[in-house]
């Protein structure tokens, strides 16, 4: 709703003074009109309308791949201001922490705040450990306690003397076991 | 009986192949083409003259970082250029800074190939202009934590 709003007042704005204009015209305030103002400012305050956002909604918002978001950081307080008045100058002039100030009321985090490992990553792996331990956990419970003991056909005794009644029976002697039991040498052909 | 049949088959065909004739001389070009493929010097010149423009302002500055930064590439010396002296002439400082920190995220994994070209060439620019890098700035390493929102 609001992209498609302020889509219409940039075009509103914007473009036909370009179209009649001969001259350069340098746009450098986007005027939007009161209906708008309404809808927009109370969330984003006095802060400057300065690009086009994501999906044309004026938000601030960081993101590596999108540099410019379509308002400013911060509002526009008289220190701001003043700033601002002095980088029309000569940037030369202006000190390494204006500078900064500049940035920061333009733009909340750098690109390396943005990119900074939050160390997220240990939670997970945590998370991760704490289940499969629950899980070990509760398969122990379900061996020792809940489920019956297994029956005597498994054991490895009871399956060894099964597959010998199966030779000594001769099960399958022409391509089951038998047949590749050597009943001569008493051994299993190769 | 059938001659009208046969003239009115040959004027129908008529028509279909004036209609053919129509589609096939202007339309095509306009629906099978798929426009011309924009060579790189091309697409270099066009961006370097968008932000070249005396008139540019803040809203078009930043569609074009956001658009350049959309693509798929690390753009060229001279469009960086182009663009910080759009930046100089609205006069928004950050907004360069910025937009070198976007180029060098760009660089991704060769960045240290690719970043010191880049510098290189756009030295004189920066001196020019007085633009400090984002290391002169310190904004190569985090600078300050942002509190979570969770917290707040």
């Amino acid at each position: 709703m609001s992209s498609n709003l302020l889509r219409v007042a940039l075009r509103a704005s914007k473009v036909p003074q370009r179209a009649v204009s001969t001259s350069p015209v340098c746009a450098k305030n986007i005027v939007i009109d009161q209906k708008l103002r309404d809808e927009i400012h109370p969330k984003i305050g006095n802060r400057e309308i300065v690009g086009w956002g994501h999906n044309g909604n004026a938000s601030y918002w960081d993101r590596s791949e999108f540099p410019a978001p379509a308002i400013r950081f911060k509002e526009d307080t008289p220190d701001v201001l003043q700033l601002r008045e002095k980088e029309k100058g000569d940037w030369k002039s202006l000190s390494l922490d204006e500078k900064k100030q500049l940035y920061r009321a333009s733009f909340c985090q750098t690109y390396a705040e943005m990119n900074a490992p939050t160390g997220e990553w240990k939670a997970m792996v945590a998370a991760i450990l704490f289940g499969l331990t629950a899980t070990g956990w509760v398969m122990f419970f379900m061996k020792k306690v809940v489920y019956p003991p297994p029956p005597s056909t498994i054991t490895r005794e009871w399956q060894e003397a099964s597959l010998q009644r199966m030779l000594d029976q001769g099960q399958g002697a022409i391509q089951g076991v038998s047949a590749k039991w050597d009943y001569d040498k008493l051994e299993w052909k190769n | 009986m059938f001659r009208v049949a046969l003239r009115a088959s040959a004027s129908l065909q008529n028509a279909a192949k004036q209609c053919l004739k129509v589609q096939g001389s202007a339309l095509t070009a306009v629906r099978h083409g798929h426009g011309k493929v924009e060579t790189e010097e091309e697409f270099d010149s066009r961006y370097v003259k968008y932000f070249d423009r005396p008139d540019i302002d803040g809203w078009e500055i930043r569609k074009a970082m956001n658009d350049l930064t959309g693509e798929d590439l690390v753009p060229e010396p001279k469009i960086i250029i182009a663009a910080l002296k759009a930046c100089r002439r609205l006069n928004d400082y950050s907004l360069a800074v910025r937009y070198l920190e976007s180029v060098q995220w760009k660089c991704g994994t060769q960045k240290a190939k690719i970043w010191p070209y880049i510098h290189q060439e756009i030295k004189p620019t920066l001196e020019e202009l007085g633009i400090l890098t984002p290391e002169e700035m310190g904004y190569d390493k985090p600078e300050l934590a942002l509190k979570s929102v969770f917290d707040m």
